[in-house]
């Protein structure tokens, strides 16, 4: 017995460390396609990379905008430093609670903002959060951070691709990586917004979904407001307009509602501001340029600023 | 609990543990063997414990019973009762809607009407496996080939050994009940190998069974899109893909059990590298064909009768044994089938022709074996299809499919919409079809496999599989296709 457990006991760290070795050749090695429980992709869409390298260079922002897509498409920072306010979008590609949790404790100290102006939706928080922290992952330094949300999402894919990331990280192999400001029809614009190039949308049909949400996101989001109101920052909860066609497809928005309202300042801009899903809008659920300038100003109203 | 959960991998070692820690008490070492088990099963549905437990209590009296009994009619209604309780849980659980619905049909077809109300039952995980082991019990002792057990505990531990209570091995009594008798000493060599044998276990059911699913889920659930050569190429995916699934799960029941000292009997024998159909049922889900073997088959004369009764013979137990799987004239159709590739070989007595490994003084098959396992292999699928499909219309909609021109064409895998999509499975499928020949003379494929290397280049090859299920795994945690059965 005591043979085999000192042979298990000595295994276990040497599959580790090939484990290790292993990931870091297929990783670099073979393509995407033939390492499906490694994804790593460097600049993957909304210029998630640029964002987090930007984040790091700013230091006390007035405001903080935080959310998926609907944020980077959704908060013009251009509007709002117009106004003479230090901003940064922190919008990240579904961006949900869990991923919302890393960075905030990964820039929160450095940025602290007086005000975060949080995206929330009852999409995100049914997301299941493997695919966006792969996102995540790939694109920012990792730290005990990431480790935790890896931890907390309990993936195979996340915990590759982490592995990956680490090893990418320490050999610093990420540093001649540049991302083009233009990407097909995206524009990056300093301070983390993304402006779509002008379309508008064409309307479809959504059948109605009840979007239940994932416990591990809800425990997260909760974690994350209270993290912001013991740092005493002023939070504003936002939930961005969507088409109406989608919005109303989706079963629990009154719900929904009423749980954010009890946490904090809530606007739901589907409620408030009368938009057209055919003008307004490139797809489902992203403003066009149009959408965007109604919805800011709207905001901005809103918050007094 | 499932074998490829957390959960189990938080169970196994404390049971583990804890088993070799009271190894000087074997009461105790039993005790903890049957809580294990109830806890392994209970984590599924608690309320089917009840099931298992009633079961056990009546084959454990109907055993002490027919021990004190001597008259011959007393005790065939002794065995009735065992059979008509462990049958009886079985037909309900699993048979009833089916009954019910083809009596309506028929009734309907001779122009009556019937107002047959489906219930909605669920099927108790593992319950054809038990109901088969304990009754195996009882018919032993009815026929004086064991002796009865006093000890309730060893006794309720061989009902629901946890590793193989839901799909198998499915144990005779006299393999696995004198294990609960005596005391069980710790061997490093058949844990280790036990280890091995859970390794490539799961490798099979999360690397093979389930990345073969996927594909196979896509194609069956919308033949009318494929043609022929991709559907059969659909049949040959399913064909790895039940067999990674099932002995996958038999692997991880046996090297589990081998952890505890405890041997089960072999479940499968690389059944694909069979040269007829009577060698591949040799080989295949073993524990089964030869309970059916031994309580049906004998029984009912075997092959030593005339040849009617042979025929009549074969039929059934391949009838039988296709219904055992489920109540779906799927399955049925799938053992006549078989029975139909079987009945040749009987008649012309060529079904004992093959009892050795192929090419075991070779590396390589010949031409020939390579085309009798090419086309027993091939007669397999075309089963399979049938074990597979929803129901005969879609069995038959695939067949006709393969069946023709389009046959001769370039098989062409889904992309599921992915952009230049790769296919791991096939080369995942030719390192495993790899490994598997290289172990065919084994009890597992890994069993031997680079124990005269050493240990660094040995445990490399064992992280590599690792590696390989870390990377190449299902990520969506896909239950055991048995788990139905």
């Amino acid at each position: 017995m005591k043979k085999f457990l000192s042979s298990i006991i000595l295994f276990i760290p040497f599959s580790l460390i090939l484990y290790v070795v292993l990931i870091c050749l297929w990783g670099s090695n073979l393509p995407t396609r033939h390492r499906p429980n490694l994804i790593y992709k460097l600049g993957h869409w909304g210029h998630i990379y640029s964002r987090l390298q930007e984040a790091k260079t700013y230091r006390d922002v007035d405001i903080l905008f935080l959310g998926s897509s609907h944020s980077y498409r959704g908060f013009d920072v251009r509007k709002f430093d117009s106004l003479g306010l230090k901003t940064f979008n922190m919008g990240t590609g579904a961006q949900t609670p869990i991923q919302t949790k890393a960075l905030l404790k990964r820039y929160l100290p450095k940025m602290n903002p007086k005000t975060i102006i949080y995206e929330v939706s009852p999409i995100l928080f049914s997301y299941e959060p493997v695919e966006s922290s792969l996102d995540l992952i790939a694109n920012d330094v990792n730290d005990w951070n990431t480790m935790e949300m890896v931890f907390s999402i309990n993936h195979i894919k996340t915990y590759n691709t982490a592995i990956y990331a680490m090893y990418r990280d320490a050999l610093n192999l990420n540093k001649d990586f540049k991302e083009n400001a233009s990407r097909a029809d995206d524009l990056y614009i300093p301070g983390g917004y993304v402006q779509k190039r002008m379309k508008r949308y064409k309307y479809r049909k959504h059948n109605k979904k009840e979007r239940k949400p994932r416990s591990i996101q809800v425990n997260a989001f909760y974690h994350n407001v209270q993290m912001i109101k013991d740092k005493e920052i002023n939070l504003i909860l936002v939930q961005t307009p969507i088409t109406q066609s989608l919005y109303k497809a989706h079963t629990s928005n009154k719900l929904f509602d009423k749980q954010m309202k009890e946490l904090a300042p809530y606007y739901n801009f589907n409620e408030l501001i009368q938009l057209d899903d055919s003008i307004h809008f490139y797809d489902s659920h992203h403003l066009n340029q149009d959408g965007v300038e109604v919805f800011n100003d709207s905001l901005i109203m809103r918050l007094g600023l | 609990m499932l074998f490829n959960s957390i959960d189990f991998i938080v169970f196994l070692p404390i049971v583990f543990v804890l088993y070799w820690m009271v190894k000087s008490n074997l009461k105790v070492q039993n005790f903890l063997v049957l809580t294990a088990s109830y806890i392994f099963y209970g984590w599924w549905d608690w309320r089917f414990l009840s099931l298992i437990f009633f079961s056990t209590i009546v084959d454990y009296f109907v055993g002490l019973s027919l021990n004190r009994q001597d008259n011959l009619r007393k005790r065939r209604l002794l065995l009735l009762t065992s059979i008509v309780v462990n049958i009886g849980f079985l037909g309900f659980f699993k048979y009833y809607n089916f009954f019910l619905e083809n009596f309506a049909t028929a009734f309907t077809f001779f122009g009556g009407t019937i107002d047959a109300e489906r219930l909605e039952i669920i099927l108790p995980v593992g319950i054809s496996f038990y109901t088969f082991q304990t009754m195996s019990y009882t018919i032993d002792v009815y026929r004086k080939k064991l002796e009865p057990t006093k000890d309730f505990i060893a006794f309720a531990s061989f009902v629901s050994f946890f590793p193989q209570l839901v799909a198998g091995p499915i144990v005779r009594a006299k393999q696995l009940l004198p294990q609960f008798y005596i005391q069980r000493t710790f061997v490093y060599t058949k844990a280790a190998d036990g280890l091995r044998q859970i390794l490539w276990g799961i490798f099979k059911k999360v690397v093979i069974a389930d990345n073969c699913a996927e594909y196979v889920n896509y194609i069956f659930d919308r033949p009318e899109k494929f043609d022929g050569s991709t559907l059969l190429l659909g049949g040959v995916l399913f064909a790895f893909q039940i067999y990674g699934d099932f002995s996958g799960y038999s692997d991880i029941a046996i090297g589990t059990s081998r952890l505890f000292g405890i041997d089960l009997p072999k479940n499968f024998a690389f059944p694909y590298f069979s040269r007829d159909i009577a060698e591949f049922w040799r080989r295949w889900h073993i524990s089964l064909s030869t309970w059916f073997r031994d309580y049906v088959y004998i029984p009912l004369g075997g092959s030593r009768v005339r040849i009617g009764k042979q025929i009549r013979n074969v039929f059934i137990i391949f009838l039988v044994s296709g219904f055992w799987h489920g109540a779906n004239w799927t399955f049925i159709i799938w053992g006549a089938l078989n029975a139909l590739f079987f009945l040749p070989l009987l008649l012309f007595k060529q079904n004992r022709n093959y009892l050795e490994v192929v090419a075991i003084d070779r590396r390589l098959p010949n031409f020939k074996e390579l085309a009798m396992m090419g086309l027993t292999f091939f007669i397999t699928v075309l089963a399979w299809i049938f074990f597979r499909a929803e129901n005969l219309h879609h069995a038959l909609e695939y067949l006709s499919g393969i069946f023709n021109s389009s046959l001769f064409s370039i098989p062409e895998l889904p992309d599921f919409g992915g952009k230049k999509r790769a296919h791991p499975i096939l080369y995942l499928l030719f390192g495993f079809i790899l490994i598997e020949w290289i172990g065919r003379k084994d009890n597992h494929a890994l069993e031997n496999i680079g124990l005269g290397w050493n240990r660094l280049l040995r445990w490399s090859m064992y992280a590599f599989i690792i590696f390989i299920i870390g990377m190449y795994m299902q990520t969506h945690e896909m239950p055991f296709i048995y788990f139905q059965f």
